[in-house]
């Protein structure tokens, strides 16, 4: 078993061409259900890793990311359907105004201690909620809005689902290439010993408002993506329930990876596709998951996995999250 | 003079941690602050790196006054410090928290683009080198020896290449060889590096082995200030030294 877990993960980049590979035949391979359904988990795939890049790497517990996200959707849809602008415009309007949105939600936060921060982040996203189902005029309200005239190019599951495919892959290029930078490194120390680093001249406050926007530039892109999908967007994107469900997609897959969204987004989104959503079960469900989550695996899916690869490669391991907590 | 403290104080509640300290330190100096548990060598240190706000008078660094500036801005005009508590990245290894406070020095800290594994190598095992953790370089911070993480956390304060080291108990919770070691070690890197140093000390071979001059804080005041054997040879301090140290400072208490 520790051989074939080696083997895997010195053949890294073979595994991730695969998965690259059976991404790419999906639409050959599979009924559009399915397609529609890995194409959801691309999304929150996306969604989880810009989450993360506050929660695993920040080391800010935001309970509001849903709030970025449909800022996002809300964007592309009311640009397309109100105002009729050009499509690419639209879609790349998302994360610019989630990342203006994002900046100045940041503001109020990055200040507060992690309770308040956490506190804070789900009411702003309430608010984005609130205004969302409120203004009718503007975003439809309840109602909220259907047949947004995407180009009908992207009518056809699999071009859309190619779009998806596309964008997200470049963007959590972005994100693996910000994670490693200097800068994702001091993100790490922040979230290690915020207090320390500011006594080797970091500007902390300043590098958390900028993860913050990073991240909700990110949930506006995932966002944005889920509404040409749909083709339609409905306040509950900005429910708190949603941010939940991006929540435990960073649990599941563990949050110390940046593989584990993507993984727990995979996992996640299926398991909510046989256990269907809407039943008192899978609330029952979802609260075994989180409480086996947090008491057995702290980090994850993936976590678990290579906590156990660990010693097999480099005769050291981790300590677990739990020790070095305080 | 590098640093100099104008009727610097501090209260907490009713408690005056510290008062009214005036300090001079001159360029490449080094100097220890002794003095009994509470009586203010931590808060004069956090009041001196911005980590406290004073209550009233001034701290003057290289002519400026840095008296109102918060601690990131302190640290980049060349105020280094240890914690007396342990005060590392724990689950970083040991060379990403050093390499984490050389890309602060070298101002790389903001690049998005640039793969970290690829930079600042040199001038990070440089620095590991030179606090004795190459060898280590690889193990979680968390997970290397309390000796070795005052080193690390000594390797973190030095990487933002200070003029001005602040050393809160450097050989705390060590054995008398580690200590000593680790002594030699911080004066090799003081003459080596330039550097002007005031570190708070228990050990008394420790502070009067390396000291160029010493203050006494008691009740957050200077009770005395000077030369190693004036230190020694004053009458007080020298009835001090001869018990153990905790007989030692309950004398200075009943005074
Ligand atoms: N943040 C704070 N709030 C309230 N009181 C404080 C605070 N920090 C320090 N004090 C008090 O101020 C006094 C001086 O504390 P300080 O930590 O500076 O002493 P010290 O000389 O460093 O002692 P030690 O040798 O134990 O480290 C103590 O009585 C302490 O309880
Ligand atoms: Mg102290």
């Amino acid at each position: 078993m520790n051989r074939l877990v080696t083997t895997l993960n010195s053949h890294r980049f073979l595994l991730l061409l695969v998965l690259l590979l059976f991404l790419f035949i999906v639409p050959f391979v599979m009924k559009e259900s399915w397609v529609s359904l890995v194409n959801e988990m691309l999304v929150m795939a996306l969604a989880g890793c810009a989450l993360n890049l506050m929660l695993g790497y920040t080391g800010m517990i935001s309970f509001g990311p849903a709030g970025l996200y449909a800022v996002g959707a809300y964007t592309t849809a009311i640009l397309l359907t109100r105002y009729r602008f050009p499509f690419a415009i639209a879609v790349i309007s998302a994360p610019v105004l989630a990342g203006i949105i994002g900046g100045l939600i940041g503001w109020f936060c990055v200040r507060r201690s992690a309770v308040y921060f956490a506190l804070l982040t789900l009411a702003f996203a309430q608010i984005i909620w609130t205004i969302i189902f409120e203004w009718y005029g503007f975003t439809g309200g309840d109602n909220g809005i259907v047949s947004i005239p995407i180009p009908e190019f992207f009518f056809t599951i699999s071009h859309c689902y190619y779009l998806t495919l596309t964008v997200v892959g470049i963007s959590l290029l972005l994100l693996w290439t910000i994670v490693q930078s200097p800068f994702g490194k001091t993100l790490q120390a922040i979230r290690e010993n915020p207090g320390r680093t500011e006594f080797i001249a970091i500007h902390l406050r300043r590098y958390q408002l900028s993860a913050f926007v990073l991240s909700s530039a990110f949930l506006g892109i995932a966002g944005s993506l889920f509404c040409i999908f749909s083709g339609s967007v409905f306040p509950d994107y900005a429910h708190w329930v949603k941010s939940t469900d991006m929540l435990v997609i960073c649990l599941l897959g563990g949050f110390y990876n940046f593989g584990g969204p993507i993984v727990g987004s995979a996992v996640y989104i299926f398991l909510s596709k046989i256990i269907s959503k809407e039943t008192m079960f899978w609330m029952f469900f979802l609260g075994v998951i989180i409480v086996f989550l947090v008491l057995f695996m702290r980090n994850g899916i993936v976590g678990f996995l290579s906590e156990k690869l660990a010693p097999a490669l480099h005769g050291t391991s981790r300590p677990s999250s739990d020790e070095e907590a305080q | 003079m590098i640093l100099e403290t104008q009727k610097l104080a501090k209260s907490f509640g009713g408690l005056t941690a510290v008062h009214d300290v005036n300090l001079h330190i001159q360029e490449g100096e080094l100097v220890s602050i002794i003095g009994p548990n509470g009586a203010g060598k931590t808060t004069l240190f956090n009041l001196l790196t911005g980590h406290i706000s004073v209550d009233s008078g001034r701290v003057i660094f290289k002519e400026k006054d840095i008296t109102q500036l918060p601690p990131h801005a302190i640290s980049r005009m060349g105020i280094g410090r240890s914690f007396q508590r342990l005060n590392i990245f724990p689950r970083l290894s040991a060379f990403e928290n050093i390499q984490v406070a050389v890309f602060s020095q070298q101002r790389k800290s903001r690049n998005i683009f640039a793969r970290a594994s690829k930079l600042a190598r040199h001038e990070t095992e440089a620095i590991l080198e030179s606090v004795g953790l190459l060898d280590k370089k690889n193990v979680t911070g968390g997970l290397l020896a309390h000796g070795d993480q005052k080193r690390l956390e000594m390797g973190i304060a030095l990487a933002v290449e200070p003029s001005l080291l602040l050393l809160d108990e450097p050989t705390q919770g060590m054995s008398p060889k580690e200590s000593g070691e680790l002594t030699q070690l911080i004066q090799k890197l003081v003459r080596e590096r330039g550097l002007t140093l005031i570190f708070v000390e228990h050990d008394m071979n420790v502070v009067f082995g390396i000291s160029d001059s010493i203050i006494v804080l008691h009740q957050g005041k200077i009770l005395f200030e000077g030369k190693p054997d004036k230190v020694r040879k004053n009458e007080e301090v020298q009835r001090v030294y001869l018990g153990d140290e905790r007989g030692t400072w309950s004398s200075l208490l009943r005074k």
